[in-house]
């Protein structure tokens, strides 16, 4: 009798499913290899503009990328979709940079995306919060600080207290309107959050994993205690 | 960006320690990414008064020491130290880094405090004994009075505000945060009748590129080096001091955020300083003694005959400050954002100026920045600083939003009043007039009123936006993901693990499998050279997971991820078995997807590997099968008519490290009640020592043969050290302590 295993990333996610499903959000998986349009573009990362430093980007001969970010969804789904839109994407993310035990080459994202009038920010606070409530115990304590996303205005990122120390665990923010308008929805009327935290890190920090390389070493040793 | 503290109270006061600056910072979106702070007041200076032997430590020495008015008994390991000795000591309760001194017994002696050396200060490296002072040091004082005591804020600055990449702006920050004025000491330049225009003229030759140019003209400056606190402010953020024109230069960028650059007078010809694009075939020696070709789309500053530097982003070696130079030509300029990002991109030079001007610099500024930097050079360098500023420039235009303070409202979910929008506003330096708020010169990324409910936000706190619980409504139609999940648990029900692999190929694995690579997507900037195509087949993953691993018999493994070909991305589900029963595992696992979806026998064929290919793959067992199939139309495929739902599982786990030395494994079968769940006992195992790496059940039967209602349970038990290989003895007494936790805890007999 061998007893088998689900990956650990694969359980965080239908953890975060199951939560997201009771507030009527979908779940879409949209292309790794996309466009810069989607990726970038779409989203308000202009080439002329430094934002576009921050993620090193994984190019293809035929002129399309990896997306470095699940966000290359939100502008996909929103064309295809009327608001009100509730959505979360998990999914892998490439970055084009050299690896050590934090950072790795492919890693995974949860996006959500939440659109209707009236969204506001107190109302991301509170969903971002229950759901690592959910993750880690009732104790949880989660915080938030200003950031800057192209794509969100306001942008910011969050923290997790976890045994006495604060960890980042990613980013969000209300959609930015020329995000909405790429959409094709009328921003004026509709307005909208956005989270896209990383999936591997709030994983290792529950069970202090000190090396994010271990989800994609496909050794037994690991997989198996999961 | 690095910023000091004691600069920053060059423009505003605030009596905040370390942690609350940090925190003021992160919390309002200035990120402080670390902080080293100055000495702990709590080190101070003292003598020592006598020194004795340890009486339970030949190396260690017990020293009374005295800060003038008490005296102190410590104990000190140090070889150095002699009684009359001035030496800085540090206090109970000092912190020094992330060490904290406490009251502790060394050998049975009470040591309250302790003497330190210049490395345990943070002062030098220099480990070697302790610090010793001379008689200048008053007995008692603070050390940090006599040293250079500032703290080092080390801060991540969003690609946004390039207005925060100096003092002047986090000073800004800082005050719209604490609301408390800053302070911009006014600049007077004494300067004599000879003007700066009857020496150069300044011509801007397409004023999208370049805004603003500003210029000074000093004579008679003494090169040199710069005064010792100025090289240490430099120093201190990580510049290297030059001289003392070129550190002026260097300092206001820091100080005030606006880039200067400073061309030797006479080694220009003609008296016109153009800002043009270069010309077709003009080149340039810059700074870094680097040739360069320049395309049309470079903007340059020129001479009458040739560029004497690239704009905003490096200076000309043949209009370089030396040692000799005389007199200079001071320039302070704004360039476009986009080109110079351009130029810095084609040419790859990124420079602490390139960087600013792509970020956007304070347009209001430039014409303070180029004064102060004058008054400095006359001050420090003695020059003669010609009367005004000849320029070239357009308009400056400003950024006008309404205030939509109800959106603003319900955007961040606040009941925030007009009157305190208007405030924070104010306070971040927007002016406003009916309802409408005009952008500071220093912001040039703020265009909407989203903009503005960002900048209310962050001044307001975050922390002080309520929560807000958004309305339940009924999940949605269950997706493809639903689908694929429900396959993953027919295959974990069999024995199988779930593995994710890169998605990468290399030139190797597709030969070893035998792909055409023509149809392979390619990625131009891959990690390694070698590894450039994105994967059309999860099996070279599989195989590898299943090379890794020799110590497991079977191997069972699949994955389920996205292959790439030239036209497509398609969803993909792998599955491999490797070792014991390999065949009959993956014959199992093919029948129970058949059962579950409408998959033909063809698409679910079983493959093979032969000796030769699993030789490729480095795999030692002599039996591996494979079976790949697309997923695309999973949906449809199902037969199960009922609504899907996701199962979660719900077992404990106790991560252990993997530890680079051998495992010792024992098995254990004990019958017990049935009513004991397997669970429990194995988290009851993992429980009994942190060694405990691995609990297996392999074996599980009922039989009354047993006892009424008893069942038989066996285990594999894995055991490991982290830093060594683990002994038999060791493995033999956590087993001992297991089986008798066990059967105390459970009515559990041991079998043999």
């Amino acid at each position: 009798m061998v007893k088998g295993n689900l990956h650990p990333v694969t359980q965080l996610i239908r953890k975060a499913v199951k939560f997201f499903e009771s507030y009527g959000f979908d779940v879409f998986e949209g292309p790794e290899v996309d466009s810069e349009w989607y990726n970038f573009d779409a989203l308000n990362i202009a080439a002329d503009h430094p934002s576009r430093d921050v993620q090193d980007t994984f190019w293809l001969k035929d002129g399309k990328l990896l997306r470095t970010q699940t966000s290359n969804s939100q502008v996909r789904y929103g064309e295809t979709h009327k608001p009100p839109i509730r959505a979360i994407v998990p999914g892998i993310c490439y970055r084009n940079e050299a690896t050590d035990s934090g950072h790795e080459v492919m890693f995974m994202q949860l996006e959500g995306l939440y659109i209707d009038k009236k969204v506001n920010m107190g109302q991301l606070f509170w969903i971002l919060d229950e759901f690592y409530k959910s993750f880690y115990g009732p104790e949880t304590k989660i915080r938030f600080r200003p950031h800057h996303f192209p794509f969100t205005e306001p942008s910011l990122e969050f923290e997790l207290k976890f045994q006495g120390k604060w960890f980042e665990l990613g980013g969000a923010g209300m959609v930015h309107p020329k995000v909405i308008e790429n959409m094709g929805i009328d921003p004026d009327k509709y307005c909208g959050f956005a989270f896209g935290p990383g999936i591997e890190r709030p994983i290792m920090i529950k069970y202090g994993i000190s090396d994010i390389r271990l989800f994609r070493s496909g050794d037994l040793r690991f997989l198996k205690q999961f | 960006m690095k910023i000091l503290k004691s600069w920053l109270k060059d423009y505003i006061e605030f009596d905040l320690s370390d942690n609350e600056i940090d925190d003021k910072l992160t919390f309002s979106g200035t990120l402080v990414d670390s902080y080293v702070s100055g000495l702990d007041q709590n080190v101070i200076i003292a003598k020592i008064i006598d020194i004795k032997k340890h009486p339970n430590a030949d190396r260690l020495k017990l020293v009374t020491i005295t800060d003038g008015q008490k005296k102190y008994d410590i104990v000190c390991g140090a070889d150095n130290i002699k009684v009359d000795q001035i030496v800085p000591f540090a206090k109970l309760g000092t912190k020094l880094g992330d060490f904290e001194i406490k009251k502790i017994s060394i050998r049975g002696v009470e040591s309250s405090g302790m003497l330190c050396s210049e490395k345990e200060l943070g002062i030098s490296e220099n480990h070697e004994g302790i610090m010793i002072l001379n008689s200048d040091y008053q007995l008692g004082k603070p050390l940090a009075d006599y040293l250079d005591n500032d703290t080092v804020f080390d801060l991540e600055i969003t690609p946004n505000r390039g207005d925060c990449l100096s003092h002047l702006g986090i000073a800004r920050e800082l005050s719209a945060v604490l609301h408390k004025k800053y302070r911009r000491e006014p600049i007077t330049l004494n300067s004599g009748a000879e003007t700066a225009s009857s020496k150069i003229s300044v011509s801007i030759s397409d004023k999208t590129l370049c805004p603003k140019y500003y210029a000074r003209y000093i004579k008679n400056v003494n090169i040199g080096p710069s005064p010792k606190w100025l090289q240490d402010r430099l120093l201190k953020l990580g510049l290297k001091p030059i001289n003392n024109v070129v550190d002026i230069t260097n300092y206001i960028m820091l100080d005030l955020g606006q880039p200067l650059h400073a061309f030797d007078a006479n080694k220009i010809e003609g008296n016109s300083i153009q800002v043009r694009r270069a010309k077709p075939g003009e080149e340039i020696l810059t700074l870094d003694n680097e040739s360069r070709k320049l395309s049309k789309n470079v903007l340059v500053i020129a001479d009458s005959k040739k560029p004497i530097a690239i704009a905003g982003v490096m200076g000309g070696g043949n209009s370089e400050i030396s040692e000799t130079t005389k007199d200079i030509i001071l320039e302070a300029a704004i360039f476009d954002r986009k080109n110079i990002r351009k130029t810095s991109k084609d040419l790859g030079i990124v420079t602490e100026a390139s960087y600013r001007f792509e970020r956007g610099i304070d347009f209001a500024g430039v014409e303070y920045a180029i004064n102060k930097a004058a008054k400095m050079i006359s001050e420090l360098a003695s020059g003669a600083v010609l009367s005004g500023i000849v320029k070239d420039e357009e308009l400056d235009k400003e950024v006008l939003i309404p205030i939509e303070y109800e959106k603003i409202n319900d955007l961040i979910g606040t009941d925030i009043s007009p009157q305190e929008t208007n405030s924070i506003l104010k306070w971040l330096g927007f002016e406003i007039t009916d309802s409408c708020a005009k952008v500071p010169s220093w912001r040039q990324d703020l265009q909407i009123w989203q903009d503005l409910a960002e900048e209310v936000a962050r001044i307001y706190g975050f922390s002080n936006i309520e929560f807000k619980p958004i309305p339940k409504i009924d999940p949605p139609k269950k997706s493809e993901f639903y689908y694929k999940e429900y396959l993953k648990d027919l295959l974990v029900d069999q024995g199988f693990t779930e593995v994710f692999n890169y998605s990468f190929l290399s030139e190797l694995d597709s030969k070893v499998i035998g792909l055409n690579t023509s149809e392979l997507l390619e990625v131009i900037n891959p990690i390694q050279q070698d590894i450039k195509y994105l994967r059309n087949s999860l099996i070279p993953g599989l195989l590898k997971s299943i090379a890794k691993n020799p110590t497991f018999d079977p191997i069972l493994v699949f994955e389920i991820g996205n292959v790439f070909n030239k036209n497509e991305e398609k969803i993909t589900l792998s599955i491999a078995t490797s070792g014991k029963n390999a065949r009959s595992y993956i014959e199992k696992a093919v029948e129970i997807i058949r059962n579950n979806f409408k998959f033909s026998a063809d698409q679910l064929a079983i493959n093979e590997l032969t000796r030769e290919e699993l030789t490729r793959f480095k795999i030692k067992k002599p039996i591996s099968y494979t079976v790949e199939v697309e997923l695309n139309d999973i949906k449809k495929l199902a037969k199960f008519k009922e609504d899907i739902q996701l199962n979660i599982p719900e077992k404990s786990i106790h991560y252990r490290p993997i530890s680079k030395y051998p495992s010792v494994t024992r098995d254990l079968a004990f019958v017990l009640d049935q009513k004991i769940k397997n669970d429990e006992l194995i988290d009851q195992m993992y429980s009994t020592s942190n060694s405990v790496s691995r609990v297996e059940l392999f074996d599980e039967y009922k039989s009354d043969k047993l006892g009424k209602n008893k069942k038989s349970i066996a285990f594999h038990i894995y055991m490991q050290e982290m830093d060594r290989t683990m002994t038999d003895e060791e493995a033999n007494k956590i087993v001992k302590k297991i089986i008798k936790i066990v059967e105390n805890t459970y009515q559990a007999k041991l079998r043999d």
